[in-house]
């Protein structure tokens, strides 16, 4: 439903056949990667009764199941996992346009604006106070509470007369990251060590057992979050022109910002809250996409969410099976693919002298 | 009377306790070709950002007779259009993208580009020769075709006044006029135009309007002719000046120098053109200068003209008269030096020869041999080799030796 949707919007704010293609493609993909992903782990099931089962669940479908088994690791285990997977993958490749092209910078991540230090600090709060324990809903509420306290004290303290110039943001940012940093660092000395790898096994970022329940959580705001966004692609390649060119044309740049600045917050926070901090999903999917259709965000926006999603499907798929039966953080996966990439885009930048 | 689309009252504009614009006072009328001039930081820019509203100032601008603080972003940006100066694009978006984006203020929340939104684009990228880069990256333009694209975009805003800001500023000759083409275009077509230019010449050429600005106060304001006079371009860009226009073009030109005023006076002998850069050479250096007798239309009276110098007239192709022998003779004698320059020598012009005999001290300049230069038949040649005698004879190369 949600590429659907998203299909939609390309389509209607780009009339040329070519991205659309590259669009329909993107979402064909996606289907396909939902459906392996969901049917390849410790048990294997196969596609047909995978797609079977997923259609009965929802009432769609009457198919008989030979092996009832299968039902409940496909539809309670695995399936809910991988929608976590295409909802955290799709904000977090989002945002990672979004905050690029906000920023004028191929470097900028949603961390700029201290959405993960603030979720660290809300998840290691929760943690210290023993409330992980009590429900499943706290860890996450606390992050998000985190994520958005910290963004809006480092606007605020970038903000002068109703103006926030990207120089002192990103510095900003910067500053209270490291110290909210320091706040969790202190924090994680004082607790016990269950608790410090309760920490740990959340910060390096995860998709292991996430249920219906994280999908209810985050489904809703991350959806609406993408939408509004997408929204938001031709203020965004105004903004791309400069504050001045934004101004000449009748878009007041700080105005926009501040909106945009303000949803892409939600939307990663919601995404860091179920899944912990997954490292470069936005900082290399963007890229990717970029050298391929361009700067323009009407069609890099959704393909972002599309190819994120994409990616950290892999990513987990990865993640899942690569010492099966047992498994890694998709942190840890994303950012052994990431990290190498962001050193080859920083030695590129660096040669070239340019932005990409 | 022309309809008024703006009108400025006691505007004043400050960033940090400075003040950049004091008490601007400007009516601009509909289909005005308007330059605002003025050296470096003299407030053109700040103005054309206040006139769209970006910059929030003390005073009242009124838009079509509606104040701008009643009007939203967009509703100024269908009104105004703003080139700014020096925009440089980091991203490769190509041009059409990139001249689509003026259209913006005129639609709605998720509205698409429509048909018509591109054949209006497309019109304004024919219009300034645009439309074959239409599929180019604007990273990979040269600066020429950058402010050309950017210029569309403006344009494609379609609004009733269009302010530029500098848009020739680091352009090479080939570029530097086409925007001026255009926007006089566009204003003979009813828009209103104002725009921020460095180059005097451009902007006397193609605006019916200058204003001059010195310190964030409009000092002059009115037609070419009457705003760039030597007296203001001395009070504005601390320049001295003389104005003329151009004989070639018939355009305004200017002339600007640097001297120091010394006491001696020169007389300089001279007509064809043969004195010229020997005026222009002693002018620059300070002396105080008289020359003639000399015809008018003659390439040095023209010149000498222009630098405002003693010149005794006489008709063209009429002899010399006594009076204006005398003329000379006493000017020749109140000099400190004569220079007789390598000018041609025929019966209308013999008597300058003549009254070289008076002078107290006389440098004769001889790049050709007098031989070649005697049109009256020896009469010359007698006289010239009689006050070679009592004078230095050099080149006219040497001549920065001996004064």
């Amino acid at each position: 439903m949600l590429l659907i949707l998203l299909g939609e919007i390309v389509l209607n704010t780009n009339n040329k056949v070519k991205n659309s293609t590259i669009i329909i493609s993107f979402l064909f993909i996606l289907t396909l990667c939902m459906v392996i992903a969901t049917a390849i782990g410790a048990v294997r099931v196969p596609f047909l009764d995978t797609i079977k089962i997923i259609l009965n669940n929802f009432g769609l479908t009457h198919f008989k199941i030979t092996n009832k088994r299968f039902d409940s690791i496909i539809f309670y285990v695995r399936f809910p996992r991988v929608i976590v997977a295409t909802l955290v993958g799709a904000a977090l490749g989002l945002c990672g346009a979004v905050m690029q092209g906000l920023f004028r910078n191929p470097m900028a991540d949603p961390g700029i604006i201290g959405i993960s230090s603030g979720a660290s600090f809300g998840a290691v709060i929760a943690i210290a106070l023993n409330l992980t324990t009590v429900s499943l809903y706290f860890m996450p509420v606390f992050a998000i509470i985190g994520a958005l306290t910290s963004a809006f004290i480092i606007y605020r303290l970038a903000s002068s007369k109703g103006k926030v110039p990207v120089l002192t943001l990103i510095l900003a940012g910067i500053a209270v990251s490291t110290f909210i940093g320091a706040l969790t660092s202190l924090i994680l000395s004082r607790i016990a060590e269950y608790q410090v790898r309760e920490y740990l096994f959340w910060s390096i970022g995860s998709l292991s057992g996430r249920r219906w329940e994280h999908v209810n959580l985050s489904a809703v705001p991350i959806l609406i979050g993408i939408i509004i966004l997408v929204s938001f692609s031709r203020e965004l390649n105004v903004l791309l022109l400069g504050e001045e060119e934004a101004q000449s044309i009748g878009l007041n740049p700080y105005r926009a910002r501040r909106t945009i600045l303000f949803f892409s917050s939600i939307v990663t926070a919601v995404a860091v809250c179920v899944s912990g901090n997954i490292g470069f999903v936005g900082l290399i999917v963007p890229h990717i996409l970029r050298l391929i259709v361009g700067p323009d965000n009407r069609i890099l926006l959704p393909l972002s969410a599309l190819g994120g999603a994409v990616f950290l499907l892999i990513c987990d798929l990865i993640a899942r099976i690569i010492i099966m039966p047992s498994e890694i953080g998709v942190g840890i996966v994303t950012s052994l693919v990431g990290a190498p990439y962001f050193l080859f885009l920083l030695n590129k930048s660096r040669k070239e002298g340019v932005a990409l | 009377m022309k309809e008024k689309v703006i009108e400025i009252r006691n505007l004043s504009f400050s960033i940090n306790g400075k003040e950049i614009l004091k008490n601007i006072i400007l009516d601009v009328y509909k289909g005005e070709f308007i330059g605002l001039i003025g050296p470096n930081g003299s407030g053109k820019t700040t103005l054309l950002k206040s006139i769209n509203g970006i910059n929030k100032c003390k005073g009242t601008i009124k838009i079509e007779q509606q104040d701008i603080n009643q009007l939203t972003d967009r509703e100024i940006a269908l009104k105004i259009a703003l080139m700014n100066q020096n925009t440089i694009i980091g991203f490769p978006f190509p041009a059409e993208e990139i001249v689509l984006m003026g259209r913006y203020p005129h639609l709605k929340k998720m509205q698409r580009i429509s048909k018509n939104d591109r054949d209006i684009a497309n019109k304004y990228m024919k219009f300034t020769n645009t439309f074959i880069l239409k599929d180019k990256p604007i990273t990979n333009m040269s600066g020429g075709e950058r402010q050309r694209v950017l210029f569309s975009k403006v344009l494609v805003q379609e609004t009733e006044i269009i302010l530029l800001d500098e848009p020739t500023a680091s352009l090479d000759i080939t570029h530097e006029e086409q925007i001026f083409k255009y926007s006089k275009e566009m204003s003979k077509n009813g828009k209103t135009v104002i725009t921020a230019v460095h180059d005097l010449r451009i902007a006397a050429k193609y605006c019916d309007r200058l204003i001059l600005i010195k310190d964030g106060r409009i000092i002059s304001d009115g037609i070419p002719k009457e705003v760039l006079t030597s007296e203001n371009i001395k009070i504005a860009y601390d320049v001295k000046a003389f104005v003329y226009e151009n004989p070639f073009t018939s355009l305004i030109d200017f002339y600007t120098y640097d001297r120091k005023n010394l006491d001696k006076n020169i007389h300089v002998i001279c007509g064809g053109g043969s004195g010229s850069q020997i005026i222009h050479y002693l002018f620059e250096k300070g002396y105080r200068l008289s020359c003639g007798v000399l015809q008018y239309g003659d390439t040095d009276f023209i010149n000498s003209e222009i630098m405002g110098i003693d010149i005794i007239k006489c008709m063209p192709f009429n002899d010399i008269s006594e009076e204006l022998m005398r003329k000379n003779i006493e000017s020749i004698m109140k000099s400190n030096l004569t220079i007789l320059t390598n000018m041609f020598i025929g019966k209308q012009n013999i008597s300058n020869l003549i009254a070289a005999r008076y002078s107290n001290d006389l440098i004769i300049i001889e790049d050709t041999p007098i031989e070649n230069r005697d049109f009256t038949g020896g009469e010359a040649l007698n006289i010239y080799n009689e006050l070679k005698k009592n004078a230095k004879v050099i080149k006219s190369k040497e001549l920065q030796k001996f004064v």
